[in-house]
């Protein structure tokens, strides 16, 4: 807490001390210290990294892969051997390793246990836990090596990343604050409190260069600032958790995994807006889609006001500031700002025009600061460390680290924290261990419905907010989703028009009807029935709902078709002139058939058909019937031969066009 | 195909320049067809007397997408050229009895036939001591959510007289926000989630299987009120996708639509009294 203790505000000399001012402001740090030890003191906790310790990642993934049984039989594994006492069972926040879990690491060797089923736990307490050996047959097997790979930080997927915000994420209890105090947690906010400088800060932050996380990258230090230039009866600090990109969970992980680190950013951001020149209120807009996040926030609040780290008179220092829970109701568009102010007042979340900036006018027409879940995890680490340890990383233009979303035809989906400017290649193959095995890589969906397919040839772009603008895509929150040669474009882009179309608030003619035609056109395409000139329909409706939308919902929307014009129009083209789904996903385009060859006559496609459509004797190749055929996928799912090739549905059309 | 031609235009000054330019030049209405936006103002239209049918509502105001129209004092026009207040009575005396903004029984509409629980009102007493603690709208119909399952017409008409608003208010926001359901819910609620990795993953089969096996749209609920067939953005498990959620607790990763199908026998069984 004392590394940066000589810069010129601290009274050094004894002489500057003797002054009235600057005796009443070190008896005030003083209280701050003591107000902080006690803070800290209360829980009497002493983090041991070297006691034994069973981690159980409770993040929304592995729940749903079955974290519950998990820790029954694990609770269960300890009682019977008489260990309960002394062996700590956590419950952490998200691993990241979304795609391996249910995860357990066993401390404090720091053994790495992914896949878990309740029925491994016996074995995992009486080798690892009991004594000091491993279970090589449950261990993480390195994809690309085969290789098992057993402690956590040196599996590749860990080890390439540089974990920043997520550095605590997985280590600590996110329902204890007394493990967030014990790793230095609120370290940063008691520091700013006693500095009292609330300037000093927003020059920090803005030489740091962070940039807003949510998707547009405006600087945080310029919004803290002009905020706290506006004048208003209250500043109010909300946080974006209205994380609603599909395909993107980073800010859920955040706050599941440690809710009090966008606490305390939170509160320095409130305290460098607000301090000496009014009252400041903190809101948290998170999705109702989310329970353990909001779960996990709550208990997280209650924790810190007990502490005095929240609410009124903080930490003795006279600056009062407290945060409450908005949930939004799944609406889209409230991700934007006057959208999401709308919705904290009771309204429809719909945009308003933005001649007067939400930092003027914003929630209940007073100036407000609003910064997503990532941006205010990032402050306390910039405070702590100082902006130009922050600045070190990333590129000229775009600073520090982001928090990418990795899924899709992926092996390693999860979240990747890298600095900015990494490579799609280096965050795609060499931490996400690239494509399933026998696939090949097509494109990656950045940002969301905001966003843009790139294909592979712009996989060795560096990731900051400029060259992604470029390329034709956005940052957007974070999400990545990688496709492989099996989804087709036109299916892939329709289903982003469909949600934007759905998700349109209705305000503008543009984005309402807009969007809708768009889905009319590419439906159109995708049943075959298209024509070249629908192409360049696309595109000038594309640049007409880019302009005549009120908000960045219209203003993006089109993204996808443009970039997949831009980078896939082969793929489209085919659909127009060959009447021929390449990627063989549109319905009217394929069919089902059985390979009699491969087909053993095993009867399980038979008894799976919803439809009867599949006939045929025992052990002999059974037929399709096309009439009957609804094009489920039923049957090339539950098929353990390949022996139900997907094909064109018009061969002889297409065949007839090629010629 | 027209192309329209956009040279130029995004650096240009539109809008106030252009009307200093222009506000001279009488246009020929049809001779603006065809030329590219930008070049032509729009006019309030008069009657045959000579007099504005604008009465300065502000509704083109307040709705303008882009904020380009601004109302302001303008000395041609006549002093009151309009009596709101008796428009405004004339329109009310045309539609008897419930008119827009008050009670709007257009929208709200009745319950449609089906299943429809009872509603114990012992349960709202939660949402109406939420609302005078001082939570949103949005927080009171998730709590009458918690407690009902749905939106009942009669908690939402409770929850407008509580708050002082309007019901078309309460329900303009109800309808708004796709988690909020305005009819009743079967037992075992189905979210398929339709986030991108989902989708990607095959999620459009895996609702149409539901869909088929429960012999329901999208949205619907069975007839006998056990299963409601519903569809999510994103549940953020996008490692496991496709997901389904059943309920509000249990997750289920990697469906297709052949689980799907399993996993509706599988509960429907269940029910079946032994």
């Amino acid at each position: 807490m004392s590394a940066r203790r000589t810069n010129g505000r601290e009274p050094a000399d004894a002489g500057a001390a003797r002054r009235s001012g600057d005796a009443s402001r070190t008896r005030r740090a003083g209280r701050i210290r003591r107000a902080f030890k006690a803070a800290f003191d209360a829980g009497a906790y002493i983090a041991d990294d070297g006691k034994a310790e069973i981690r159980v990642c409770a993040g929304t993934a592995c729940h749903a892969s079955g974290r519950a049984a998990l820790r029954t039989a694990i609770d269960k594994a300890l009682a019977d051997r008489g260990l309960t006492d002394k062996v700590a069972v956590v419950e952490t926040g998200c691993h990241g390793f979304c795609e391996e879990g249910p995860i357990v690491v066993v401390r404090p060797q720091g053994l790495f246990y992914p896949r878990l089923t309740p029925k491994d736990v016996d074995e995992i307490i009486a080798t690892s836990v009991v004594s000091d050996g491993i279970v090589e047959r449950l261990l993480y097997k390195d994809p690309a090596t085969g290789e098992p790979v057993a402690h956590e930080a040196e599996i590749p997927f860990y080890k390439l990343q540089e974990r920043v915000v997520l550095a605590l994420n997985g280590k600590i209890d996110p329902y204890s604050i007394d493990d967030y105090l014990a790793h230095g947690g609120y370290a940063a906010l008691a520091r700013v409190l006693e500095d009292d400088d609330p300037m000093a800060v927003i020059d920090e932050v803005e030489a740091a260069g962070l940039r807003g996380r949510g998707g547009a990258g405006f600087p945080a230090g310029r919004k803290w600032r002009f905020c706290r230039g506006n004048p208003g009866d209250v500043h109010y600090i909300i946080c974006n958790a209205d994380e609603g990109d599909p395909g993107a969970f980073m800010d859920r992980s955040v706050l599941e995994g440690n809710p009090h680190s966008v606490i305390e950013g939170m509160t320095i951001a409130a305290f460098a807006i607000g301090a000496q020149s009014g009252p400041v209120e903190g809101y948290v807009y998170v999705r109702h889609e989310y329970p353990f996040a909001v779960q996990r926030l709550r208990a997280a609040l209650t924790q810190a006001r007990e502490r005095g780290l929240l609410g009124e008179d903080i930490l003795g220092s006279g600056f009062s500031f407290d945060i409450r829970i908005n949930q939004g109701a799944g609406a889209f568009v409230c991700g934007e700002s006057t959208a999401l102010t709308a919705s904290i007042e009771g309204h429809r979340g719909m945009p308003r025009g933005k001649h007067i900036r939400t930092v003027a006018q914003g929630l209940w027409g007073q100036p407000t600061n609003l910064n997503n879940v990532e941006t205010y995890a990032n402050v306390p680490w910039i405070v702590n460390h100082g902006a130009e340890a922050f600045a070190a990383r990333g590129t000229a233009t775009s600073k520090g680290t982001k928090i990418f979303s990795l899924t899709g035809k992926v092996v390693n989906g999860g979240l990747i924290e890298v600095p900015m400017g990494a490579t799609l290649r280096h965050v795609i193959f060499d931490i996400g261990g690239g494509m399933l095995p026998g696939r090949e890589f097509k494109a990656v969906q950045l940002g969301g419905p905001s966003g843009g397919c790139l294909p592979a040839a712009l996989l060795d772009d560096p990731i900051d907010f400029e060259s992604l603008m470029a390329a034709g895509s956005m940052m957007g929150s974070g999400g990545m989703v990688v496709v492989d040669d099996t989804t087709c474009m036109v299916d892939f882009v329709k289903f982003f028009l469909k949600f934007t179309a759905e998700e349109s608030c209705g305000k503008c003619v543009p984005c309402r009807i807009g969007s809708q035609r768009l889905l009319e056109i590419l439906e159109r395409i995708s049943d075959g029935e298209g024509t070249l000139d629908d192409l360049e329909r696309l595109e000038t409706l594309s640049e007409d709902i880019i302009e005549g939308s009120l908000c960045q919902l219209g203003g993006s929307a089109p993204n996808p078709v443009l970039s997949a014009l831009r980078y896939f129009r082969d793929e489209i083209e085919a659909h127009i002139v060959e009447h021929r789904c390449p990627a063989r996903v549109c319905r009217p385009l394929i069919q089902y058939t059985i390979d009699p060859d491969a087909c053993t006559g095993c009867h399980v496609c038979f008894a799976a058909c919803p439809t009867d459509a599949i006939s045929g004797e025992r052990k002999q190749a059974h037929v399709i019937d096309q009439k009957l055929c609804i094009k489920c996928d039923t049957c090339r799912q539950v098929c353990k031969f390949d022996a139900i090739p997907v094909v064109d549905a018009r061969p002889a059309l297409a065949e007839g066009r090629q010629r | 195909m027209r192309r329209r031609s956009r040279g130029g235009t995004a650096t240009e000054p539109r809008g106030s320049a252009l009307y200093e330019v222009l506000k001279g030049i009488d246009f020929e209405r049809r001779e603006l067809l065809d030329k590219p936006r930008g070049v032509g103002l729009f006019d309030l239209v008069k009657d045959k007397g000579g007099s504005y049918r604008c009465y300065a509502c502000t509704l083109c105001e307040r709705t303008c997408p882009v904020d380009c129209i601004e109302i302001d004092y303008c000395p041609e026009f006549e002093e009151l050229p309009f009596d709101l207040e008796a428009e405004r009575a004339a329109a009310l005396a045309t539609l008897p009895g419930e008119s827009c903004g008050a009670n709007s029984a257009c929208v709200v509409g009745e319950q449609p036939a089906g299943f429809v629980p009872e509603i114990d009102m012992k349960k709202f007493d939660a949402v109406v001591a939420g609302i005078r603690s001082g939570t949103g709208l949005v927080q009171a119909l998730h709590s009458t959510q918690e407690a009902y399952g749905y939106l009942p017409r009669v908690a939402l008409e409770n929850i407008a007289g509580e708050m002082g608003l309007p019901l078309s208010r309460v329900f303009g926001v109800a309808s708004f926000y796709g988690q909020f359901r305005l009819v009743p819910v079967g037992k075992h609620v189905i979210d398929v989630c339709m986030g991108t990795a989902c989708h990607v993953a095959g999620a459009p089969l895996v609702v149409e299987a539901f869909s088929q096996e429960l012999e329901i749209p999208v949205g619907g609920t069975t007839p006998d009120g056990l299963f409601t067939l519903q569809t999510v953005n994103c549940v953020g498990s996008c490692a496991l996708a496709p997901v389904v959620r059943l309920g509000d607790d249990e997750t289920i990763g990697r469906v297709g639509p052949n689980e799907a199908r399993r996993l509706v026998r599988r509960l429907r069984k269940a029910e079946v009294p032994a």
